[in-house]
C-alpha cells in the first residue's frame, strides 16, 4: 500500500471510498477545491499490487484523507483541519489511518506553518476515537451537540503540533547541515490570507455553487 | 448606443445590478419591471431581467428577452455580455465566446467581460486566444503578480515553455527583494517555473534553478521528489540516493521512493549479483520500524525459491499473527508466479496444521498470541486463497469460513467473505440473503450496507438494494434517495443499478442509468470552471495545471467506459430493432393468441402497477421538493422521464450513441472493446473511412481479437454488396488500407480456417459462429448445435452467459435457450441465471 500526496486523476476514487465508508459525502467539486487549495495536505493509500485490468486502470484507492487549513480562523491561529478520513474495511489493520494523518500533518506543519490540527469525530465511533486520541495524540477539545445532520454528538477534538514543528527543524538541520545559517523560522502570517472575501456561511450542497461558497461547507451540511 | 435612463431609473438600475449580484432574484425583477414600465424597450433592463430569469430557472424565456434585449440595443456591451452569460449557461461556449468579443469589442476597457472571456477559453481550451485575453489582462494591471502567472499558464499550456518562463522570470525581477520564506504565493511561483524547465527539457538548468530556490521552500516534499528526480535523469547517482533516502525517511511507504534508490544505487532486481544488496537494503528500512511495511513486501517480488520461501514465511507469520484481514490482498499480486502461489499457500496450510497441534496441548493458545499466528487470521486467509480467481476452490473456501463461522455466527467479515464465496458459485441469489445478514450484525457500517446493495443489484433486486442504500442517504433530497445518489455522483450504485436493469430487459432505465453517468462526467467537466480564477488567486498553480491536464483526459475513467460500452450497445440494438422501444415487452406478434392474452394482461397490470407508482412518488417528492428548493440555492426540475422511455424513442439512436462513443474513442484508443463497438456504429451510419479507422486500431492492438476477425469480415461483406462501387478517395483509401481480408477472399472458408484455428477458445468461437450465420442464416442449426456443445468447456459463468446472448441474437427457439440453459445449469449448478 502506497502513500502519496492525492492527485485530481485520484478524486474519482477518493470519493468511491468515502461514499462507500462514511455517511458524510461530497460532490467532486468539493474535492477539487481541497485539491487546488491545499494540494500538499490531502493524501491517499493506493494498493498498487493489483494489476489493471485496462491500459486507463485507475489507481485503487484504499484510504484517504481530505485535509484543509481552517480558512478564517476564529482564534486567529492558523491551523489544520481534517474534512474526512477513511480507510476500506478489508484494509483496516495496516495502519493506513495513522500512515495518511502523519504525512497531512507534517505538511500542515511544513507548508502552511499550522500550529495545531482539528477534527471532528462521531461520538459512536469508538474505533476512530481510539485512532485519534491513543494513537495520534489528540486531545478531546469540546463535545459539539447534534453536529451531524443525523442529531449525533461530535466530538471536537484538536493536536498541537509543536512536537512535530520541532522535530522538523531538527531534520531540516541535519539535511542542510551547510547552509544552515539565518534561516527563517517564524511562522506563516496571512500568506493564505489573502483569500478571505468569501462570506462565511454554512451552505447547502449544491454542484451549481461556486467555489467560494463551498469554503464554509463541513461535515454537517453534507449528511 | 445604450439608451440613457433619467436619474430615478438609472438609480434603480444600479440597483438592480446589485440584487442580481447579491442573488436577491425577486427584488431585482421588481426593479426591472419598474424601468421596464416607463421605458418598456430599454435594452440593458431587459438584458438583467433576462439574466435574473435564467439564475431563476426558466432558461426559455431568458434567452427570448435575452434576444429581444439586444435588437433593441444592438450597440449595448451589457447587451451582449449578458447574451453571451445566456449561452454560457446552456454550454454552448463557442456561441459564448462570440458574443463576449462582441461585448468587449463596444467596452474595451471592461474587467469584467475579459475575465469572462478569458475563462472561457482556458474552459474550451482555447489557448491562442487565452493567451491574448491574458496579455489584455496584465497589461491593464500589471502590478498585479496573478496577472504575469495567468499569462505565463496561458503559454505554458500552449507548449511555449520559453515564453511562460520569460514572463515568471520578468515578473521576479521586478520585485525589489525576495520575499520573506512565509510567501506562499511566492513559494509556489518560483516552484512551477522550476516546473515549466524541467518540462522544457532542460534538466540540467531545472535543477541549477532548483537549487536556488529549494531551502526557502515551503514544499518540502515537492522540492526533494524534484531534486532526486533530476540527479537521477542526469546520471548523478551519488547525490540522488541521498535524497531519495531523504525522502524515504520522511515517507518510507511509498514505492516510487524505494524504485529512485535502487536506480540510485544501481541495483537491478533482475540481476543475481544485486539480490543480496537489495536484500540487505530492504532490511535496513524493515528493522528501522516494525510498522513499515512496503520494506518488508517489496522483496516478496524479487527474491525466489527458498530466499522467497523465508522471507514470505517471515512476512506471512507477522501478518497473521497480528491478525490484519487485509494480509491475502497483500499478497495475492504474487499469484501470478505460480511458484509463489504455491509456496504461500503451502506455508499457511503449515500454520494451519501448526494451529492444531498447538491447540491439542494442554493449554490452548488462545488467539491473538504473540507466539504464532492465530487459527482465525490462518483460516481466513485460506478461506480468501480459494476463493481468490487464481487458487480458487470455493469448495474449500466454503470450508474455512464456516468453520470460522462456527467460532463467531456474528462476525460481519466472516459473514461476508461467504456471501462473496456464493456470489463466485454464481448464486447471487444466496450471496445477497447472506450478505444481507453481514449487514445486520453492523447497522452502523456503511461499508457492509453497500457490499449489501451491491449483491442485491447483482441479484436483479434494484428496489431493494436502493431501500439498503436509504439506510445512508439524505431522503429528503429532491427524487429521495434516488436523487442523493445522483447529486453525490454515486457512480458505482448508478452503473450497478443500469447493469442490472440491462440484464432484466428494462431498456429504458438502464439507458437513464448510463445517461446519469455520462451527465456526472459533464458536470464534473464543468467544475473545473470556478478554478481557472480562484487557483490564481490562491497561486498553487501545479495544482491547478495537474487539474487542467487531469480533465483532459476525464472521460478515460473505466467508470465512463463502462457506461458508454453498455449505452452504445444499447443504441446500436434500438437502431437495429425500432422495436425495443417498447422497453424489451415481447414481441406480440411472434406469441401465439392464448400466450398473446396472457401477455397483454400482463404488460397492462404492470402498466397500470407502474403508473401508481409513479404518480405516488411524484407526489411526495413535490410534497418534499418545495421544501428542499430553496436551501440547496437551485432549483431542480421534476425529472419528466424517470423511466428512459423517451431516451428509447430516440430517432436517430446511432446519433444518441455518439455521446458515449466519440470520448471512448478519442481518450480510450486502447480499448480494443471501444474500437470494436465503434466499428459497428459507423458502418451503420455508413461512415466507411471511420468505420475501418476502428478495425485498423483494434487490429493493432490484437489481430487475434475475434472481434477483429468478425469485423474484418463484416466489412468485406459490406463492401462486396454495395449497389454501387465506391469511387473517388473513399475507394482509394479503403482500398489502400483494408487489405485483409483480401477483396477477392471466399469469406465463408476463411471463417473456416478461423474456426478450426481456435478450437479451444469460446470466445474465438463464438464470433465464427456468429459469422458463419450472418454469411448464411441456413446454418443456424449448426451454429445452435455447436455452440451448445462449448458449454461444457466454458471457464466462467460469465464466458456460458455470453453464449446465452448470442442465441437470442440469432432468436433462437424457446426450446434451443432451454437446452442450452439446461446445459450450462449442469456444468454451474449453483449459478442462479442458468436456473428456469
Amino acid at each position: 500500500m502506497d502513500i502519496r500526496a492525492l492527485k485530481p486523476e485520484d478524486i474519482p476514487h477518493v470519493q468511491l471510498a468515502n461514499i462507500t465508508n462514511l455517511p458524510e459525502n461530497y460532490f467532486c467539486k468539493y474535492y477539487l477545491y481541497h485539491a487546488m487549495s491545499w494540494p500538499q495536505l490531502s493524501y491517499v493509500a493506493v494498493d498498487v499490487s493489483r494489476p489493471s485490468k485496462t491500459p486507463y486502470g485507475p489507481p485503487k484507492i484504499v484510504g484517504y484523507v481530505l485535509a484543509k487549513m481552517e480558512e478564517d480562523p476564529s482564534d486567529g491561529i492558523p491551523h489544520g483541519h481534517i474534512t474526512s478520513l477513511s480507510v476500506m474495511r478489508t484494509h483496516r489493520r495496516l495502519g493506513l489511518a495513522d500512515k495518511l494523518m502523519r504525512q497531512s500533518q507534517r505538511a500542515m506543519a511544513e507548508t502552511f506553518a499550522a500550529q495545531y490540527v482539528s477534527l471532528h469525530v462521531r461520538v459512536s465511533n469508538q474505533a476512530a476515537l481510539h485512532l485519534y486520541r491513543d494513537t495520534l495524540g489528540f486531545k478531546v477539545d469540546k463535545i459539539e451537540e447534534k453536529y451531524y445532520a443525523d442529531g449525533e454528538n461530535a466530538y471536537s477534538m484538536r493536536m498541537d503540533l509543536a512536537d512535530l514543528k520541532a522535530e522538523l527543524r531538527l531534520q531540516d538541520d541535519s539535511d542542510e547541515e551547510e547552509e544552515s545559517v539565518g534561516k527563517d523560522e517564524g511562522d506563516a502570517v496571512g500568506s493564505e490570507g489573502a483569500e478571505k472575501k468569501e462570506k462565511k456561511r454554512l451552505v447547502r450542497v449544491g454542484r451549481q455553487l461556486g467555489v467560494g461558497d463551498l469554503v464554509e461547507r463541513n461535515e454537517t451540511a453534507a449528511a | 448606443m445604450p439608451q440613457p435612463l433619467p436619474s430615478k431609473e438609472a438609480s434603480l438600475f444600479r440597483q438592480l445590478v446589485k440584487n442580481y449580484e447579491a442573488k436577491q432574484y425577486k427584488k431585482g425583477v421588481k426593479a426591472a419591471d419598474q424601468i421596464l414600465k416607463k421605458i418598456p424597450n430599454h435594452g440593458d433592463t431587459q438584458a438583467m431581467k433576462a439574466l435574473i430569469l435564467n439564475s431563476q430557472g426558466h432558461g426559455e424565456e431568458a434567452f427570448a428577452l435575452g434576444k429581444v434585449a439586444l435588437k433593441n440595443d444592438m450597440k449595448s456591451n451589457i447587451c451582449w455580455h449578458v447574451y453571451g452569460l445566456l449561452w454560457r449557461s446552456l454550454k454552448n461556449y463557442e456561441e459564448a465566446i462570440k458574443a463576449y468579443k462582441m461585448a468587449l469589442r463596444l467596452a474595451p476597457e471592461s474587467q469584467n467581460i475579459l475575465r469572462d472571456l478569458a475563462h472561457l477559453q482556458a474552459q474550451i481550451r482555447d489557448y491562442e486566444g487565452y493567451i491574448e485575453s491574458r496579455q489584455k489582462m496584465l497589461s491593464d494591471r500589471s502590478q498585479l503578480r496573478q496577472n504575469w502567472t495567468g499569462l505565463a499558464i496561458a503559454y505554458h499550456l500552449n507548449g511555449n515553455y520559453k515564453e511562460a518562463e520569460r514572463i515568471l522570470t520578468t515578473y521576479e525581477d521586478t520585485l525589489g527583494q525576495t520575499p520573506p520564506k512565509t510567501d506562499l504565493e511566492h513559494s509556489e511561483a518560483v516552484l512551477y517555473k522550476n516546473t515549466i524547465i524541467a518540462e522544457s527539457g532542460d534538466v540540467e538548468r531545472a535543477l541549477t534553478h532548483l537549487d536556488t530556490i529549494i531551502k526557502n521552500n515551503l514544499d518540502r516534499t515537492a522540492v526533494l521528489e524534484l531534486k532526486a528526480k533530476y540527479l537521477l535523469q542526469l546520471e548523478r547517482h551519488d547525490e540522488a540516493a541521498k535524497v531519495y533516502t531523504t525522502l524515504l525517511d520522511r515517507n518510507s511507504e511509498y514505492r516510487p521512493y524505494f524504485d529512485g534508490l535502487e536506480k540510485a544505487l544501481k541495483l537491478d532486481r533482475s540481476d543475481s549479483t544485486s539480490i543480496d544488496k537489495l536484500t540487505k537494503l530492504y532490511k535496513t528500512y524493515a528493522d528501522r520500524n516494525k510498522r513499515n511495511d512496503a520494506a518488508r513486501r517489496i522483496p516478496l517480488d524479487f527474491l525466489k525459491g527458498d530466499a522467497f520461501k523465508t522471507a514470505a514465511d517471515e512476512y506471512l507469520r507477522q501478518k497473521l499473527t497480528k491478525g490484519v484481514p487485509s494480509t491475502h490482498a497483500n499478497v495475492k499480486a504474487l499469484y501470478a508466479d505460480p511458484e509463489k502461489k504455491a509456496i504461500i499457500e503451502q506455508l499457511v496450510l503449515g500454520y494451519a496444521s501448526e494451529e492444531k497441534s498447538a491447540n491439542g496441548s494442554v493449554d490452548g493458545k488462545p488467539n491473538g498470541d504473540a507466539s504464532g499466528p492465530s487459527e482465525k487470521s490462518v483460516l481466513l486467509f485460506l478461506a480468501k486463497h480459494y476463493d481468490y480467481a487464481l487458487s480458487r476452490n470455493l469448495d474449500k473456501a466454503l470450508e474455512y469460513v464456516d468453520r470460522l463461522l462456527e467460532m463467531e455466527p456474528k462476525n460481519v467479515d466472516y459473514n461476508q467473505l461467504k456471501a462473496r464465496i456464493w456470489k463466485h458459485y454464481g448464486n447471487t441469489e444466496k450471496a445477497a440473503d447472506l450478505i444481507n445478514f453481514a449487514r445486520e450484525y453492523d447497522l452502523k457500517d456503511r461499508y457492509i450496507n453497500t457490499k449489501c446493495a451491491k449483491y442485491q443489484l447483482r441479484n436483479n433486486e434494484n428496489e431493494k438494494a436502493l431501500e439498503t442504500m436509504s439506510k445512508f442517504t439524505r431522503n429528503e433530497t429532491v427524487g429521495g434517495p434516488l436523487g442523493d445518489l445522483h447529486d453525490m455522483q454515486c457512480m458505482w450504485y448508478l452503473l450497478e443499478d443500469g447493469e442490472a436493469y440491462l440484464r432484466q430487459n428494462k431498456l429504458g432505465l438502464a439507458l437513464k442509468r448510463f445517461t446519469a453517468i455520462a451527465d456526472i462526467f459533464e458536470v464534473w467537466q464543468e467544475d473545473q470552471f470556478d478554478f481557472h480564477s480562484f487557483s490564481l488567486r490562491k497561486g498553487q498553480i501545479r495544482a491547478y495545471i495537474a487539474m487542467i491536464r487531469w480533465e483532459d483526459h476525464l472521460r478515460n475513467h473505466p467508470f465512463f467506459t463502462r457506461a458508454a460500452l453498455s449505452a452504445t450497445d444499447l443504441f446500436i440494438k434500438l437502431h437495429d430493432n425500432p422495436d425495443l422501444a417498447k422497453d424489451g415487452k415481447p414481441d406480440l406478434a411472434k406469441l401465439d393468441p392464448s400466450e398473446r392474452k396472457k401477455a397483454m394482461k400482463k404488460i397492462q397490470k404492470e402498466q397500470e402497477h407502474a403508473k401508481k407508482a409513479e404518480a405516488d412518488k411524484r407526489a411526495a417528492a413535490q410534497a418534499k421538493a418545495t421544501a428542499t428548493k430553496n436551501e440547496d440555492g437551485e432549483t431542480k426540475k421534476e425529472d419528466t422521464d424517470p423511466n428512459g422511455e423517451k431516451l428509447l424513442e430516440t430517432k436517430e439512436p446511432l446519433e444518441a450513441a455518439l455521446r458515449f462513443l466519440r470520448p471512448m474513442l478519442e481518450l480510450s484508443p486502447r480499448n480494443i472493446d471501444a474500437q470494436n463497438i465503434g466499428f459497428k456504429v459507423y458502418l451503420r451510419r455508413n461512415k466507411l473511412l471511420l468505420t475501418l479507422k476502428c478495425l485498423n486500431a483494434a487490429r493493432e492492438l490484437d489481430a487475434e481479437d475475434p472481434g477483429v476477425h468478425e469485423n474484418g469480415i463484416l466489412f468485406r461483406r459490406h463492401l462486396n454488396n454495395l449497389k454501387e462501387p465506391l469511387t473517388g478517395p473513399v475507394a482509394e483509401a479503403i482500398k489502400k488500407d483494408f487489405t485483409s481480408p483480401a477483396a477477392d477472399a471466399d469469406l465463408k472458408a476463411l471463417n473456416e480456417e478461423f474456426l478450426k484455428k481456435h478450437p479451444q477458445s469460446p470466445r474465438h468461437l463464438w464470433r465464427g459462429y456468429n459469422v458463419r450465420y450472418i454469411l448464411d442464416p441456413n446454418s443456424k442449426s449448426q451454429n445452435e448445435a455447436d455452440l451448445q456443445k462449448l458449454v461444457a468447456s466454458s471457464s466462467s459463468i460469465a464466458e456460458a452467459v455470453a453464449g446465452l446472448e448470442l442465441l437470442s441474437e440469432w432468436k433462437s427457439e424457446a426450446k434451443v435457450i432451454d437446452a442450452y440453459r439446461e446445459a450450462a445449469a449442469k456444468k454451474w449448478p449453483q449459478a442462479t441465471v442458468f436456473q428456469k
